[in-house]
């Protein structure tokens, strides 16, 4: 019959495209990268999540740069720069001969125009965007001027220690002004940088193909291309990684490492980072404004179980707010909260909640950096149960969630990683009584000699002097225990063998300028 | 369906047409208040703990979140009739080549999924009604009730630990190879296992369609003169039943690709396939107003004119009936 045989053509055709497609080897000079979502923008200053930085951060690049896998600070298209004694005023020498991928010159004028985009509401650029976070960042900036054609100069309305680090982020990244007037509102798909890749194509959903840029100022990366596929499942992505589809990947599943480790084709590469997963406590409840209620909390919580059981030891058990990656910034010896229940309940009663007493539990199902929210919410609120604290577990939607958040919550989960490597961006911007909703200070945390230590240490440029301003505000915020101190979860990249030189970064970027494929 | 006055199909199909108007519009609002009305905001969405107020409030006044709602509505549509969906909000980018560009995708997945079904529902559907309380029924009959009940998310990520992970015989992600591919068999190939999991609870209620149906043409007079004058069974079952049979097939059909292109959401995340679904998902979560609008507009769209093709179907398998 007419209908078998087509039946029987189609089965052939498609059984040949299954061993045709089986084929596919990963070409020897390209890296392929799958990520958690494809990009949302290539626009620097318009970008506010990982994926999209993990990306253009290849493709563009600050004054300012940090030293591959660490926060230390190293000239980037500044070759130097000098702080004025006041700590007003950033003089940048600028790097000579850099050319944007279209061809046109990096110089002092191209910066300022970047910065004057984002500043100056009346500029013709202004409406090319929006700028999520040109008042965190530009905000106390009161002008920005050309000496010359590769001298530049800043001036700030009042000293900020975190300056030079803003300008190692992506907001702050210097992209070509022609290409920013050619493409208008367009720019957020065309990206022109000077960075070690540019853009090849970018098939929304599909993949972005960076190429090698041959001219880079800092010499040319090694591989040719680095082609990044969003792949949303995790178990899509260890499938990928495990059948050499794609090079490198992260977030697959916790229980999947044992194996992934004893797989010979690939390395499961581990670092701290600068996350920290917490439980935001709200200072101003009835009863968890009492300090005894609050550290008997974080007694109560046994969070080595959480890391083992739950994490698979993905994370390390959090002291304070700051992780070691913090390098002399972090303060080791602060009190610490080991899981022991009769402490808990000792405080409690001298608190006066022998009883115990009810609170609700605010949880997001899902979120970035969340690692297993409802998982790790169940686990904690047994963990309180057992000293009478009962906690009553309120689910939602990440959107829905952060809304909630900033309304006051009895205690709530969050977890933040900085994309600035100054201890500022962690405990100022969520420990500080500057910082009150709709900022991230969600627990209303206030003790006037942490906002005292804190604020001097954003206004102390000299780093000799800062260290022991934070170690300080540490020691005191650990014994307030604002937060139930959980975890800082570890950075996890799974990659093929052949990738040689990749080095993790704290901020969870994905370095490729010294990467190669074997 | 038969008569709805003068006009020819012509005006019969402008009609139907203008009467998706209202529909649309319907769907526009209840879209929009749906949206808005969900806690949560955009502003805060992108800026986490990183935010100043000062950077949140100018946000809101820039993408007019600050307007009463009715305002921003009537904004919206107003633009809307002009043909601009406006732009996205964190990607920056227009909406309406957005969504079609990931339309395309959707709609090579949906009639992926649809060939699936079709090809497993209809025959098992046939089988099972000429072959009625028979082993080959039940046990046909107990897997289209598994399969309608088997929720998508998870026949895929099954199907992704057996056929990729374990088996290595399938991609477990997106629509072409990163590298090389492109052409149609890289894509025959990426589509297999997010059709058979978008397609096979298609499949099961297409089955039990055909296979009620089927039964209730066969116990009919004319098959029994079919019969009785001596056809092949084969010739009455193929000649005669399905001819007959196939109406309510193709209205369940109609009705699966609406369920198809809801279906789609989950299985184009679990597969990241870069469709219209995994699209909409993401911009739910970041509350993108104009996209998620606009792409609920556009898959409204699609499924009033499906409708309408289905009825239009009718006539030509029915040749009793006539659109005048």
């Amino acid at each position: 019959m007419r209908i078998r045989r087509l039946a029987g053509l189609a089965l052939l055709a498609v059984a040949l495209t299954l061993v045709a497609g089986a084929d596919a080897a990963p070409p020897k000079d390209a890296m392929v990268i799958g990520l958690l979502a494809e990009p949302v923008t290539m626009d620097p200053p318009q970008i506010t999540d990982l994926n999209s930085a993990r990306i253009t951060k290849r493709i563009f690049e600050g004054l300012v740069a940090q030293e591959v896998g660490s926060y230390k600070l190293v000239p980037g298209l500044a070759s130097s720069w000098d702080i004025s004694k006041d700590g007003l005023t950033y003089t940048f020498k600028l790097r000579q001969g850099v050319k944007f991928h279209d061809g046109t010159a990096f110089n002092a004028e191209a910066v300022r125009f970047c910065f004057e985009r984002q500043l100056n509401d009346k500029s013709p650029f202004y409406a090319t965007g929006t700028y999520p976070y040109v008042k965190s960042f530009l905000g106390n900036v009161a002008g920005v001027e050309v000496i010359d054609p590769y001298t530049l100069q800043i001036k700030l309305k009042a000293q900020l220690a975190p300056f030079l680090q803003y300008l190692a982020h992506q907001s702050l990244f210097v992209y070509s002004p022609e290409a920013l007037k050619k493409w208008g509102k367009d720019v957020v798909k065309h990206p022109v940088g000077t960075g070690p890749f540019k853009l090849e194509t970018w098939e929304p959903g599909v993949k972005v193909v960076l190429a090698r840029n041959d001219q880079y100022w800092g010499g040319a990366p090694k591989i040719r291309q680095a082609i990044y596929v969003p792949i949303i499942e995790a178990q899509a992505r260890l499938a990928a990684i495990k059948t050499g589809e794609i090079d490198l990947t992260m977030d697959v599943p916790p229980d999947s490492l044992d194996g992934l480790r004893k797989d010979p084709n690939v390395v499961v590469a581990e670092s701290n980072s600068s996350a920290a997963w917490y439980i935001a406590l709200n200072t101003r409840h009835p009863v968890l404004k009492d300090r005894r209620v609050r550290q008997a909390l974080n007694y109560a919580v046994n969070k080595d179980a959480i890391i083992r059981d739950i994490l698979k030891g993905t994370a390390i058990v959090s002291h304070g707010p700051l992780s070691p990656v913090y390098g002399p910034y972090h303060e080791e010896n602060v009190q610490k909260y080991p899981y022991d229940l009769e402490k808990a309940r000792a405080l409690l009663k001298e608190a006066g909640h022998a009883g115990g007493f009810e609170l609700t539990f605010l949880v997001p199902e899902s979120g970035s950096g969340m690692q297993s929210p409802v998982e790790m919410a169940t686990v904690i609120q047994a963990n309180l149960a057992a000293v009478g604290v009962r906690a009553k577990i309120q689910t939602l939607e990440w959107g829905a969630y952060l809304k909630k958040y900033l309304e006051g919550p009895d205690m709530a989960e969050m977890s933040w990683n900085p994309s600035i490597g100054d201890p500022d961006h962690m405990m100022y911007m969520l420990l500080s009584s500057d910082r009150f909703p709709p900022a991230f200070n969600a627990g209303f945390y206030q003790n006037d000699k942490v906002d005292d230590l804190l604020r001097k240490g954003r206004t102390t440029t000299d780093e000799k002097a800062r260290v022991p301003l934070y170690r300080e505000a540490q020691k005191a915020i650990v014994e307030d225990a604002p937060w139930i101190f959980v975890d800082h979860g570890k950075q996890v990249i799974v990659h093929r063998k052949r990738v040689q030189g990749f080095k993790l970064h704290p901020n969870f970027d994905l370095v490729l300028t010294q990467v190669w494929l074997q | 369906m038969a008569a709805v006055g003068g006009g020819g199909l012509q005006g019969y199909i402008v009609r139907r047409l203008l009467l998706a108007v209202p529909v649309l519009f319907g769907v526009s609002l209840l879209v929009f208040a749906v949206m808005h009305l969900a806690p949560g905001d955009p502003a805060a969405i992108m800026l986490g703990a990183q935010a100043t107020r000062e950077d949140v409030a100018r946000l809101h006044r820039e993408l007019g979140l600050d307007r009463p709602l009715p305002v921003q509505y009537a904004r919206w549509l107003g633009r809307v009739l002009q043909g601009d969906l406006g732009r996205s909000i964190p990607l920056g980018r227009e909406v309406l080549p957005e969504v079609l560009t990931r339309f395309k995708a959707t709609l090579i997945l949906t009639g992926g999924a649809l060939l699936v079904a079709v090809a497993i529902g209809v025959p098992a559907g046939i089988v099972s009604a000429t072959r009625q309380y028979s082993w080959l029924d039940r046990l046909s009959m107990a897997i289209a009730v598994t399969g309608v009940s088997l929720p998508v998310f998870w026949t895929g990520i099954m199907l992704i630990i057996v056929f990729a992970l374990t088996l290595r015989w399938l991609p477990s992600a997106g629509m072409y190879a990163p590298y090389g591919g492109g052409d149609f068999a890289d894509l025959v190939w990426h589509l297999v296992l997010p059709a058979v999991t978008l397609g096979t609870a298609s499949a099961a209620a297409l089955a039990r369609m055909t296979r009620s149906s089927v039964l209730e043409i066969v116990r009919q007079d004319f098959v029994r003169s079919a019969r009785a004058k001596g056809l092949a069974e084969r010739a009455v079952v193929g000649r005669h039943v399905l001819k007959n049979a196939v109406n309510p097939v193709v209205t369940v059909l109609g009705i699966q690709v609406g369920t198809l292109l809801g279906g789609a959401i989950l299985t184009e995340t679990v597969f990241s396939w870069p469709g219209l679904g995994s699209m909409m998902v993401r911009a739910i979560q970041a509350r993108d107003y104009p996209l998620v609008q606009g792409g609920v507009l556009l898959i409204a769209t699609t499924f009033v004119c499906v409708n309408l093709l289905v009825d239009l179907l009718y006539a030509v398998f029915d040749p009793r009936i006539r659109y005048e």
